[in-house]
């Protein structure tokens, strides 16, 4: 080394690229299992390639499906770019499994700020029997209309499973498709609901 | 008919007398005659007082009572003037009366019966005479006979015959009210006060004045009104001081019946009043009194003593009077200045400050912001009912209309919302509607927008046909670069709706019909040597597609043969191997 007069070459500024996911978590590899009800196994076999495809190709994670434990398991490969893709897709393929089509559920991998919200009708309501029935007819509506038109006019998703619903979209639509079927839960006649939902569109389409 | 004696004369007279009454009633030729005597004796008895008669007897013989009694009347007339004038003078000078009394003593008792004679006979007569002869008769009657009496009554007498003659004569015009006499002085007090008496003669000759009023009724004439205007005047000033208004009144509010109507036996207090003064002008005289004022000053001056003391005695001059009428004005008016005003003039009165009911003399005159209530008359009503009938044929009701809400904002866009499944996934749902927000342009029309250009297609259409239909602003097909076909249609079916004419022109241009390269001739122009050309140019055109023909055939020919020999051959191999293996198991 050279002494007096001459500095000590400074050392460039490393440049670091962004870490990988794979890196990230030490070089270990990051599992999902998302497990599949009895009710989803055959639209699971059907779909099955739409649902690898852009787990596969566009997030880069390794997806599989353990046939005897009846999950759907997903990993994180090497190139792997962000370590919110296994989630990602870990999100869509549950989504799947709680009832939602494919590319409905496909917009959860292109959007960030899709969520999906579930609850149950006792949590609004408690009824039995034929009001629950009642209630349950209430909400699709005849042929489905009913969620058809407040899917339509709110931009979500919803799954009726029973006694379960799943609503599918961004933060907002998922609270005025929610009010609305509590409405529709309490008793309120559909009518009353489009013309509420007609509302709250049209404001919600004017404040953007 | 001679003239019969005195005696007889008299005698007829004396029967005429003892008759009673009731036996005037029916006529009786010996009444008649004695009234006829007695008549020519009285006639003959007064005939030499006349100096000039045009009869010296009077003729009764056949002659009708109107034609005696105006013989009478000739008679009489100029020498009861004549008396009527000893008379007057006699007033002025009493002394000459009693020189003439001893000499008219017995004279005037003939005079006295001859008059009374007359009297009777005048009354004798069957027509009856006028009440004015009898008025007459009474007057020189008394007359006489006040003569007669004495001279002791004196100047107070003459008065009071002056007085009651005068009265008596004009008749109609004067009763015991209306005295034209005293109107006359009156008047005459007025001029004289105009140009230059005392004030003294003028109060008292307005208060007698203001009696006068008060005795006359409104039978007055003439003169009346002179003296109202002047006394107008007077009481006009008063009224507006007060104080003076409520003099008069007192002295209006006592009188009584007999100031009016005077006692019934003589004449006591207001009598002898009307005769003092009348003394005292009928002393100044009306003939003197405009000659001599001074006169007028001397009788004043013993007026003053009975009424208040006097301020002028001197004559003013005419512009002193009108100094002096000023100064009565000007004082007048600085009183109703200084008197509290009339409640009319003060500003904001109760009805505790104003007399009773002393609004509704005055006129008052204020805003009313009421509309005066509408009168409802059969005009109006029918009126109305005729407005009410057109108004219900023509059906123009004046009904009330909403006003129409102003357009704030442009209408929502209501997207109706959709009952079906929607096809898009969500994912495209908000793709479009990210796209949207970045890139307005490239998004891909909305509903909305779809319906919008299929409507407005639509009315383009609609307008182009309307256009053309008009005429006048027709605007030709847009042009849309698309592939349309043309077809070889006449040009004229194309543009025109009306085919006015029809041409055979076709659509197409010549060039572009025409399907063809070169030098195109017809076949009678061609040579030899080109028809041989073109001979052989379809040969070899003809044996190119034989040939391709062939080609293509003979390829899957050969492809099938192919595949068959390849099967063939599989099969060759593999019976081969089969029979090696059978060959080797048979060996094994």
């Amino acid at each position: 080394m050279e002494i007096d007069g001459v500095a000590p070459p400074v050392a460039e500024k490393p440049l670091f690229e962004p870490l990988k996911a794979h890196e990230m978590s030490d070089g270990k590899v990051q599992f999902r299992k998302v497990s599949v009800p009895p009710h989803r196994y055959t639209p699971l076999k059907k779909a099955w390639m739409e649902i690898y495809t852009p787990v596969y190709e566009q997030m880069k994670i390794d997806i599989r499906m353990n046939l005897k434990a009846r999950k759907v398991e997903l990993k994180t490969r090497v190139d792997t770019p962000d370590i919110s893709n296994l989630q990602k897709c870990a999100d869509f393929v549950h989504a799947f499994m709680m009832g939602f089509d494919v590319i409905d559920a496909v917009a959860l991998l292109r959007m960030d700020e899709l969520y999906v919200d579930s609850f149950e009708i006792k949590d609004v309501k408690t009824l039995k029997g034929e009001h629950k029935s009642r209630a349950i007819g209430r909400l699709s509506g005849k042929g489905g209309k009913t969620k058809f038109s407040i899917e339509n006019a709110t931009k979500t998703r919803i799954v009726l499973a029973d006694e379960k619903i799943h609503i599918l979209g961004s933060f907002r639509n998922i609270k005025i498709a929610r009010d609305a079927l509590c409405s529709l839960i309490l008793g309120a006649p559909p009518g009353k609901v489009n013309s509420k939902l007609r509302q709250v569109t049209a404001r919600s389409a004017e404040l953007f | 008919m001679g003239r019969p004696s005195e005696a007889a004369g008299m005698e007829a007279l004396h029967q005429l007398k003892s008759t009673e009454p009731p036996q005037w009633l029916a006529p009786s030729a010996s009444l008649s005659e004695s009234a006829r005597a007695a008549s020519q004796h009285l006639f003959a008895s007064l005939r030499p007082h006349v100096r000039k008669s045009p009869f010296d007897e009077l003729l009764v013989d056949n002659f009708d009572a109107e034609q005696i009694w105006q013989q009478i009347d000739l008679l009489t007339q100029p020498l009861v003037r004549s008396i009527r004038r000893r008379v007057k003078h006699w007033e002025k000078n009493p002394a000459e009366i009693e020189n003439l009394l001893p000499e008219v003593a017995d004279g005037g008792k003939k005079v006295a019966q001859g008059k009374k004679m007359e009297e009777i006979d005048d009354d004798d007569d069957d027509d009856g005479g006028d009440m004015d002869m009898d008025d007459d008769d009474d007057d020189d009657d008394e007359e006489m006979d006040v003569d007669n009496d004495g001279e002791q009554d004196g100047g107070k007498d003459e008065g009071d015959e002056s007085e009651e003659e005068e009265e008596e004569k004009s008749g109609g015009i004067e009763d015991k009210f209306l005295k034209i006499k005293e109107l006359q002085e009156h008047l005459e007090d007025e001029e004289a006060r105009h140009y230059g008496l005392d004030a003294k003669n003028k109060k008292s000759k307005k208060k007698s004045g203001s009696k006068k009023l008060e005795d006359e009724d409104d039978d007055s004439e003439e003169g009346e009104e002179d003296k109202e205007e002047d006394d107008d005047e007077d009481e006009e000033v008063d009224l507006f001081a007060g104080g003076d208004d409520e003099d008069e009144e007192d002295e209006m509010g006592n009188a009584r019946y007999e100031d009016f109507f005077g006692k019934k036996k003589g004449g006591s207090e207001p009598k002898p009043r009307f005769k003092d003064e009348l003394g005292e002008d009928s002393s100044s005289g009306e003939e003197e009194k405009e000659e001599e004022l001074s006169s007028d000053d001397d009788d004043d001056e013993e007026e003053d003593d009975d009424e208040n003391v006097n301020k002028k005695p001197k004559v003013l001059s005419t512009h002193e009077k009108e100094v002096q009428k000023i100064k009565s004005e000007i004082e007048k008016m600085e009183k109703a200045n200084l008197d509290p005003k009339t409640w009319t003039m003060q500003g904001e009165v109760t009805a505790a400050n104003r007399p009773k009911n002393s609004a509704l003399e005055v006129d008052l005159d204020f805003e009313h912001n009421v509309r005066p209530v509408p009168v409802i008359t059969e005009e109006v009503t029918q009126s109305l009912e005729e407005i009410i009938k057109k108004r219900i044929i023509e059906g123009q009701f004046d009904d009330i209309k909403r006003a129409p809400g102003l357009p704030s904002k442009a209408p929502r866009e209501l997207k109706p919302v959709d009952e079906n499944k929607s096809n898009k996934g969500l994912a495209e749902v908000y793709e479009e509607e990210f796209v949207q927000q970045t890139d307005p342009a490239a998004a891909p029309l909305s509903f909305s927008d779809e319906q919008k250009k299929e409507a407005s297609t639509l009315f383009k259409k609609l307008c182009l046909k309307l256009d053309a239909l008009s005429h006048f602003h027709f605007a030709p097909k847009p042009i849309i670069e698309d592939m349309s076909i043309q077809s070889n249609v006449p040009a004229l079916a194309m543009e025109e709706i009306a085919p006015v004419a029809v041409s055979d022109a076709a659509m197409l241009a010549p060039e572009e019909v025409f399907s063809g390269k070169g030098n195109v001739k017809a076949e009678v122009e061609l040579t030899q040597t080109e028809r041989k050309r073109r001979r052989a140019k379809k040969k070899r055109k003809f044996k190119a597609v034989e040939t391709k023909k062939m080609a293509s055939k003979k390829a899957r020919e050969d492809e099938l043969r192919k595949q068959k020999e390849g099967t063939l051959l599989v099969v060759q191999v593999t019976h081969l191997c089969c029979q090696i293996n059978v060959m080797l198991n048979q060996k094994l």
